[in-house]
């Protein structure tokens, strides 16, 4: 007993366990559906599903009190704005992709117990992807996250292109984790055989060793712009979006790249401030490139969901610009309200994808055609979700893009604030094409919207109300927050304004 | 010399011997259950190179993972394959002499940044150095027991939540669903009223 009352104490002092609660209450949730469902043997699946809705809604609740009042916590990792905002970030994403998903519990032929658990865990290794500090626990949480979103892009075993996105998804993980270890590596062996990324930079002399760190931060470059697909490193984000199952492309196109931006700016700033004049224009290169490839190939599309991957390759493009321009007054602001409006943009567009190929199944944008005759209020959010991607004022992403640009602008970035502003123009002409065949009336109507049945059900009445409104509340929210957070700028600006470290 | 460098150099001298026979006999067995083994017999012999080093949380960690884990799976997935017997080409293409080119001077190479780094590492003031690290005296162990649960106890536990999550993963796609493949046969049933394009995609 003496031992482990020392052992608790010693514990208690290293770690404080208040600053980790939000993932704590995440891991308790994750181990509750388990057990729920092993008890439950499989039947009433909805409840594992509330479960995880109200672990993350204490967990954002907790949080949100963190947030207030700012802990200081050494070693492991620290709490500072710019990590809390993240982990906010991610815990919105997984809510809002929960309520996507609700109706995946009656409409599925697979078990689904595992569903939740997986985009449980997934935003975990989020979360404390988030704020670690500690090059093993980045790896670690790197490694949580990719594998759990690849199991989930496997999820339907039945579908073809779902196995074959989750082979893609896996084995391109794999190879570009592993050169980010090398990178790693490299980093631990000069540096004297420190972990903490704050003692690297103390041990390391960048003098006597800059060809290695330059070898190392090309290393970590690969590995990170994997996760966020920038250019060269984006060939599984189409396939592997085509592939998955509509509401796990949602959410894992929001929580991935959140966790990756998170990562490659605290690798980047903290570790290489020395060399920030070379991977600035790498980086650069990289973005431009992103926002040119992303735009051009979206215009050629005819799936809405790859047309979707190659939009999310080009937004990146234009956050990195946003990294780029990071300065001392400002901190990382618009990277920070531009990620914030993307969560909401992009979750509000699949939360309408979900239900229209639910009910026709089909993924074609010909398919849409006249949608405003059959449901207008799916027309109308989506309307409003695509132009807020596009950058049209009053809508949000507007003020997000105007935001971003002008800071890359101060920065001195010309090239690319006008490469940005070029592509911009293309990308609204793609979303622009839907919208107008959505809203015209066609007078022989394609196929598949004749037979569009808006209150479809597979099950009972009263249960699928329940389901349709959960999704509706979703569109509702993310339609709301993508158009009104354009009003809320200034506020949203001065909570990230405070970020630089 | 004296009796515990010699002791040390009967051992490695049977070590090494054994690294190269295996590693031969993995590249060179026409059986490929046969090179499989021979693999296992290069990883154990590693393992105890690392005892011979003094490093004895690796050796049983190589023990565990490569012997134990690594090769076992291997040798399922050689077992599982209906292999036939390949014939061998006697011929040795432009492949081949470039291939023994590149590899004997990549062993060169190595030869020699060994070579120096003796040389480097011999001399007198480095060696004293090195006798201060002390590094003969904390068990290793327990060293690494203490460092997991005290500076890395995060990383411990998610490495865990990984394991179940991986387990949960890898059995997901691999079962056998009995009661989806009923429920399939019932709402097809249900839908031979429904419209055609449903039959069309598979799922969203």
């Amino acid at each position: 007993m003496n031992d482990i009352n020392s052992f608790l104490s010693r514990l208690n002092s290293t770690i404080n366990f208040s600053t980790i609660l939000p993932e704590i209450i995440l891991i308790v949730g994750l181990i509750t559906i388990v057990i729920t469902d092993l008890v439950n043997k499989g039947k009433n699946a909805i409840f594992l599903y509330k479960i995880f809705l109200i672990s993350t809604l204490v967990s954002m609740g907790i949080l949100f009190y963190q947030l207030i009042s700012v802990i200081a916590f050494e070693d492991l990792y620290t709490n500072n704005i710019f990590n809390n905002l993240f982990r906010f970030f991610i815990l919105i994403c997984s809510f809002i992709s929960v309520l996507l998903s609700v109706d995946y519990v009656l409409c599925s032929k697979i078990s689904l117990a595992e569903f939740p658990l997986f985009k449980i865990s997934a935003g975990l290794g989020g979360m404390i992807l988030s704020c670690a500090t500690n090059l093993i626990t980045i790896y670690v949480s790197l490694e949580f996250l990719a594998l759990s979103s690849c199991f989930l892009s496997g999820y339907t075993k039945r579908d073809i292109r779902s196995n074959e996105a989750s082979m893609k998804f896996l084995l391109m993980s794999g190879a570009s984790s592993s050169s980010l270890l090398y990178g790693f590596s490299l980093l631990y062996g000069f540096s004297d055989g420190q972990v903490q990324l704050d003692n690297i930079i103390d041990k390391i002399s960048f003098s006597q060793y800059l060809p290695i760190i330059c070898i190392s931060a090309a290393f970590i470059l690969a590995g990170t712009a994997f996760k966020l697909s920038l250019f060269p490193f984006h060939q599984w984000t189409p396939d592997v979006y085509e592939g998955s199952p509509t509401r796990v492309v949602a959410f894992f196109s929001v929580t991935s790249k959140v966790a990756a931006l998170s990562l490659f700016t605290r690798l980047f700033r903290l570790i290489f401030p020395y060399l920030s004049n070379e991977w600035h224009i790498v980086v650069e290169l990289l973005a431009i490139s992103s926002m040119i490839l992303g735009n051009l190939i979206a215009v050629t599309q005819r799936s809405f969901k790859r047309m979707l991957a190659y939009s999310s390759i080009s937004q990146i493009g234009y956050v990195m610009i946003g990294i780029l321009a990071a300065d001392l007054e400002n901190g990382y602001a618009s990277m920070l309200t531009y990620t914030f409006i993307y969560i909401f943009m992009n979750l509000g567009t699949f939360a309408r994808i979900t239900p229209f190929s639910l009910r026709t199944g089909t993924n074609n944008i010909r398919d849409y055609a006249g949608l405003y005759m059959k449901d207008p209020v799916l027309t109308f959010s989506l309307v409003l979700c695509l132009l807020s991607l596009g950058g049209i004022p009053p809508l949000s992403g507007f003020f997000g893009k105007h935001y971003l640009f002008w800071h890359g602008w101060k920065a001195g970035l010309y090239i690319s604030v006008t490469v940005a502003l070029v592509t911009s123009v293309i990308s609204i002409y793609y979303y622009l094409k839907i919208i107008k065949l959505m809203l015209t009336k066609t007078t022989n109507l394609v196929d598949t919207l004749k037979t569009y049945e808006k209150q479809k059900s597979l099950v009972s009445s009263v249960i699928s109300t329940k389901l349709k409104s959960s999704v509706e509340m979703a569109m509702i929210l993310c339609a709301l927050a993508s158009t009104l957070s354009g009003l809320f700028m200034d506020p949203i600006i001065k909570i990230t304004r405070n970020t630089f470290f | 010399m004296n009796l515990s460098e010699l002791i040390h150099e009967f051992i490695l001298a049977l070590i090494e011997p054994g690294i190269l026979v295996g590693s031969i006999g993995t590249v060179s067995f026409i059986n490929i259950a046969n090179s499989t083994f021979s693999l296992g017999l290069v990883f154990t012999c590693i393992s105890l190179l690392y005892f011979a080093l003094n490093a004895d949380f690796i050796a049983a960690a190589q023990l565990l993972v490569y012997v134990g884990a690594i090769n076992v799976l291997i040798v399922f997935a050689v077992m599982i394959t209906d292999q036939s017997v390949s014939s061998d080409s006697e011929k040795r293409g432009i492949g081949y002499f470039t291939a023994l080119g590149a590899c004997s001077i990549l062993f060169l190479t190595i030869v020699c940044i060994f070579h120096k780094i003796n040389d480097f590492y011999s001399s007198s003031i480095h060696q004293s150095e090195y006798l201060k690290l002390n590094l003969f005296e904390k068990n290793d162990v327990q060293n690494i027991g203490y460092q997991l649960l005290n500076k890395f106890l995060v990383p411990f536990e998610l490495a865990s939540l990984l394991l179940l999550v991986a387990l949960v993963g890898a059995i997901n796609p691999a079962r056998d669903e009995d009661e989806g493949k009923d429920i399939a046969e019932n709402k097809k049933k249900s839908f031979v009223s429904s419209t055609s394009p449903r039959d069309k995609s598979s799922f969203f």
